[in-house]
């Protein structure tokens, strides 16, 4: 079977949504000069482009009418390349890669731009017109639970602390401001409207000022805004190749994908999704947890994320090197490009071996990614 | 916003940002205007900008707001005078307000002369020094231009206007800021004298002196005094001490000295007590009034606890507050002001004492710093929220009977008041309010050009029907005017029969109707008393009556075949906000607070409010489609009781519609109405019935779902999840809704009227009304 490596990696700022600097964009131009960098700089040719397959979590106004084929249009990408958007929620994006690799195993194409985007200015979280199915709410209430309380219920089952959420928030944020300051980002950011710095960091945040913030979805609850990760603008999008074709055109390869999982879990303890999805895909890959050296798993609650680390028994100091969603932002759709390639990016940067990236699904989901030095 | 006149004023700055500078600033945008707000530059600042930057940072964040909606700041340009005197170049007006120090207010005024453009007005907010005095030693250029504009705080709120002008100021200039300020700022502009303090604060200062050192030497308590100088004078309840700790007490001695100093030997101001000691102690403990420590009264929170206690004037300790008990207050309540001012108790003494002193003063004032008696009941109605002015107060209390209280006091008997001779300071004269004149003749009380007073109207008119709770009057040129005459405007059956019955009457005989009265508030929703002891009697066909009644009522004006507009000002609330939801055309004065908050006692709107909210979020052309965004919205709103706090802000949540006018001066409402409505009825046909396609029962899980995430977050009551539940249900239609049919008003009506029959029957709604009806405040069960 031919090997499957990413080949490029790039994304816009992250903005808080309602209230950054990348309100007024629209999510298809957003998404369409990050992935018309990543053809720029790559140097791929777009006629051997198979698809360009978009993640999006909320596909509709903006976001909507096959959004990948039109982003595919306004990147000037050739009308060969096709467009597909695909949807599984915070993993979407992942789950784009994910694809490009069966397909690519499949011989049914050779290199994929894998993009992910949301404005959750422009298109709300639940979308306009959320319309659930009375009959399954009646029966199985937990399929439209608000991602809140999930973070609820898995801080309560693992005994996480608010101290502990905090102290994970201060850290992220901690990590996050450093590699702003170092210029870290510098490569992976395409600036968009101008845009090039991120907007959601605060490093001034400490454990002080988020102990004074309200509970966020329950009065008696531990989640605070200031440990969850905030609604944000953004655009991500990764080049996935065969091993073959990247060498053979000389594309900048970051890693080897080595196995890749998807899992189900209860929808009302969402947050738990990466175990299982990492369990499976560190099996695939023959490898176990003390293998990683470097990890990305996205933090769209910090209790969520402490339960992960905690079950698969993970080493924090090789997660999120340079922040995670608590601080840099967490536009659903664009997440899973995000951490897909940035796990490339570090494997490379750090001259490590292997790395997961890895992430929680509303309604009860997780997927994983294990990557490895070529 | 509706304008009669075009105003030559297109620009204003104001200079200084301090509370009044930065607020009249506010209130200019407000009216629409661009406006520039500078100050100095502080010492070592590097933001050069930054008093005045900050002063509009800490206004968007005040309660109450000076803006009438948040992006009324961006038409606030801030700077600083030293390095942006240019943008004063196409300023048409240009305020000053800052410190009260000549020397600083003349520097400034040279600075102006150099940039400002020729033909442009400069005006003074100062409050204590003579015009006279301002302009000594500047160019002629200069005191052509410039004239006293003296706001009262807080600018946006406070309708008073007093204006100053010398022999020297052009006629022209005078006349263009009158006009701005009373029809784009709202103002009652009352002329006065260039003599020290003007009339509001000359007379309410020395109102309020009397009322400190009387109370100490009569032995008063503080909540003795203010119970006396409060409610039985029409006066706000607050009195003299309260209002002082309001203000500010240590105003008292700044304004009181640069009284005395300007004032001749003479005056009242010379031969009354002003021993301020206890005042000035308190100052110097930080006893400032609300904005400090506290003042006359302050909220002891020592060992946790919160208990309000008062000062005493005797040995000024605190101790906690105490019920007045006097036998003149009971007096005042059979016999009003006449009453308390005849008895001999201490509280009679302190009434003499302190309102005699007030009232001759009032009549020392007419010609000698207002041509007339009306200017100072204006200034003191409006500056000081008196019911009545002074001389409506004498007039209730009889001029022979106050000159023999004076006699009694040993008070001087003023001029104006010998000259009155035992006759009323007004009377009625046909159609006219006259007033007494200090040449001892009547002349007619006028109104700013334009002005149309359903009050003056009511003088001599007959109502064309007339119920218990509203009568309709012909306005003239074929507009008739429905008035609300109930308790607090509130709506009650024979209100509705009101509305039933002048229907027929304005179609046979008028081209429009116009829904107006001049209470504080147009109307402040169902009487929630009636409805309680209907509730209480399970006379639950009679509640469904009137729920039907009124749907029919509000129904039948939409549709009426003349155009109806409707005029509120204050507070429309509950079926207040209905009715103007129904009407054709709204022209709200600006300071309305509308809002639909039946939820707050546990209803939901019954009268055509759910379907009115539905209707308009899904014809608004920017909301996204599907069956969804319109529901969502008219849900965000009514279920928290949202209420507008302001017409502008009102447009907002549509409560009224972008092409609703609104109008600054209340006494110019009516006019611009009447004229809305004249406007509407050439050609009218009425509205055609909207349709709905509403999502039902997915609908309502996804409200059912969000509701329980507000009750998680203790946002939400138990009761409330049940009220919310039944608004959910009306806006999402119903049982057998789906956005492949389409619902008419009528079924939406009645669900309605099925949610409010069920909910008015619910134990925990019943407590929340009698909650409401006990307290005024709603209960969150």
């Amino acid at each position: 079977m031919k090997n499957v490596v990413i080949a490029g990696y790039a994304r816009s700022a992250f903005h808080p949504a309602r209230k950054g600097d990348l309100t007024k964009v629209r999510p298809d131009d957003m998404a369409a000069q990050v992935v018309r960098a990543v053809v720029e700089r790559t140097g791929i040719d777009t006629a051997d482009v198979e698809d360009l397959i978009v993640g999006c979590a909320f596909p509709e106004g903006e976001q909507g009418l096959n959004v990948a084929r039109l982003i595919g249009f306004l990147a000037d990408l050739g009308l060969n390349v096709g467009g597909v958007t695909v949807n599984r929620f915070c993993g979407s994006s992942m789950q784009a890669v994910h694809q490009a690799a069966g397909a690519i195993q499949m011989n049914a194409g050779e290199a994929f731009l894998c993009a992910g985007v949301e404005s959750m200015t422009r298109v709300p979280i639940m979308g306009f017109n959320p319309l659930p199915n009375p009959g399954l709410y009646r029966a199985m209430p937990q399929a439209y639970i608000s991602m809140g309380e999930t973070a609820e219920n898995v801080a309560l089952k693992y005994q996480i602390s608010r101290a502990d959420q905090e102290a994970f928030a201060v850290e992220s944020h901690r990590k996050a401001a450093a590699a702003q300051g170092e210029g870290r980002f510098a490569e992976e950011i395409v600036p968009v409207a101008g845009v090039k710095d991120d907007g959601c960091i605060r490093a001034d945040t400490t454990a002080d000022s988020l102990a004074g913030l309200k509970p966020a979805f329950d009065e008696k609850g531990t989640v605070t805004a200031g440990t969850s990760s905030p609604l944000t603008d953004g655009a991500a999008a990764v080049l996935v190749c065969s091993e073959d074709y990247a060498k053979a055109h000389g594309l900048p390869i970051l890693a080897r994908l080595r196995s890749i999982a998807v899992s189900g879990c209860s929808p009302d303890v969402m947050g738990l999704g990466p175990i299982q999805a990492t369990q499976k895909a560190l099996k695939r890959a023959g490898l176990t947890a003390g293998d990683l050296d470097v990890i990305e798993l996205n933090e769209a609650f910090a209790a969520q994320a402490l339960a992960c680390i905690r079950d698969l028994g993970l080493d924090q100091d090789k997660i999120n090197l340079d922040g995670g969603a608590i601080a840099l932002g967490h536009p659903l759709g664009a997440t899973g490009a995000r951490i897909t390639g940035k796990a490339a990016a570090l494997l490379k940067r750090e001259g490590k071996q292997f790395a997961l990236a890895t992430q929680c699904i509303g309604g009860g989901q997780g997927i994983a990614t294990i990557l490895e030095a070529v | 916003m509706t304008s009669k006149t075009e105003t030559p004023i297109q620009k204003v700055a104001v200079i200084g940002a301090g509370v009044m500078g930065a607020g009249i600033a506010a209130h200019v945008a407000n009216a629409g205007i661009p406006v520039v707000l500078l100050d100095i530059v502080p010492e070592g600042s590097r933001n050069r900008n930054v008093i005045a930057e900050t002063a509009v940072q800490k206004m968007l964040k005040a309660d109450p707001a000076p803006f009438m909606h948040k992006r009324n700041a961006r038409l606030i340009q801030t700077g600083n005078i030293e390095d942006n005197l240019d943008l004063l170049a196409d300023c048409d007006w240009i305020v000053e307000a800052v410190i009260e120090r000549l020397d600083i207010k003349q520097a400034l005024y040279r600075k102006l002369e150099e940039v400002r453009k020729p033909g442009s007005v400069v005006s003074s907010n100062t409050s204590t020094i003579p015009l006279e005095m301002l302009t000594g030693g500047l160019p002629d250029s200069f005191r052509r231009d410039f004239l006293i504009t003296h706001f009262f705080n807080p600018p946006r709120y406070m309708r008073l206007l007093e204006l100053v002008t010398s022999p020297q100021t052009r006629p022209d200039a005078a006349q263009a800021i009158t006009e701005f300020c009373d029809h784009k700022l709202g103002k009652s502009v009352v002329v006065c004298k260039d003599r020290p303090g003007f009339i509001a604060n000359r007379l309410g200062i020395l109102w309020l002196l009397a009322g400190v050192t009387e109370a100490r030497r009569l032995g008063l308590t503080v909540e003795e005094a203010d119970a006396i100088i409060g409610r039985p004078f029409g006066i706000p309840k607050t009195g003299v001490f309260a209002l002082i700790d309001l203000v500010g007490l240590d105003l008292m001695p700044h304004v009181l000295g640069s009284m005395v100093k300007a004032l001749p030997e003479t005056d009242a101001f010379h031969q009354i007590d002003r021993d301020l000691s206890l005042v000035e102690k308190m100052i110097a403990e930080g006893y400032t009034g609300r904005k400090g420590k506290g003042g006359f009264y302050r909220v002891n929170k020592a060992g946790g606890g919160k208990v309000k206690e008062a000062i005493d004037l005797q040995t000024g300790a605190y101790r906690p507050t105490q019920k007045p008990q006097l036998e003149s207050l009971e007096a005042a309540k059979a016999g009003g002001a006449a009453g308390l001012l005849g008895h001999a108790d201490k509280g009679g003494q302190y009434a003499r004492a302190v309102m005699a002193r007030t009232l001759a003063y009032a009549a020392a004032l007419v010609p000698e710093a207002a041509d007339e008696v009306a200017a100072v009941d204006e200034a003191m109605r409006l500056g000081y929220n008196w019911k009545q002015g002074p001389f409506e107060l004498i007039d209730k209390i009889g001029t022979d009977r106050f000159v023999q209280v004076l006699k009694a006091e040993g008070i001087a008997v003023p001029a104006l008041l010998e000259t009155a001779a035992g006759r009323p300071f007004y009377r009625i004269e046909g159609a006219v309010r006259e007033q007494l004149g200090s040449d001892g003749a009547y002349h007619p009380v006028r109104r700013a050009e334009g002005v149309v007073m359903l009050e003056d109207i009511k003088r001599t008119a007959k109502p064309l029907v007339k119920t218990a709770s509203a009568s309709l009057w012909d306005i003239g040129d074929g507009v008739a005017c429905l008035e609300f005459t109930s308790k607090m405007n509130s709506l009650d059956p024979e209100l509705l029969k009101g509305i039933e019955k002048s229907i027929p009457v304005v179609q046979r005989g008028f081209k429009a109707l116009v829904i107006y009265n001049e209470g504080s508030n147009f109307s402040v929703g169902a009487n929630l008393g009636l409805a309680l002891f209907a509730a209480n009697i399970a006379a639950w066909s009679q509640i469904e009556e009137l729920v039907e009644k009124g749907q029919q009522a509000y129904q039948a004006l939409k549709y009426a075949p003349f155009p109806v507009v409707a005029a509120p000002s204050g507070m429309a609330l509950g079926g207040g906000c209905e009715i103007v939801l129904h009407a054709d055309a709204v022209q709200a004065h600006a300071e309305t607070y509308i809002g639909l908050v039946e939820p707050g006692v546990g209803l939901i709107p019954g009268w055509g409010g759910c379907k009115e909210m539905l209707a308009r979020w899904q014809a608004n052309p920017k909301a996204p489609k599907g069956p969804m965004p319109a529901v969502g919205k008219a849900f965000e709103i009514i279920s928290v009781a949202t209420v507008a706090k302001s017409a502008a802000e009102a447009q907002d949540h549509l409560f009224l519609r972008p092409t609703d006018g609104i109008t600054m001066n209340r006494y110019r409402l009516l006019a611009d109405a009447k004229a809305r409505a004249l406007a509407l009825a050439e050609g009218y046909q009425p509205p055609e019935k909207p349709t709905f396609r509403l999502p039902g029962e997915t609908g309502l899980v996804a409200l059912e779902m969000a509701v329980q995430g507000f009750r998680k977050l203790g946002r939400a009551t138990p009761h409330d999840e049940v009220v919310a539940g039944k608004l959910a249900w009306v806006l999402t239609g119903g049982p057998d809704a789906d956005v492949t049919v389409e619902m008419s008003e009528d079924e939406v009506l009645s669900l309605e009227r099925d949610a409010f029959n069920t909910l008015v029957r619910h134990p925990a709604t019943l407590a929340r009304v009698e909650h409401m009806l006990e307290t005024g405040r709603p209960l969150r069960n």
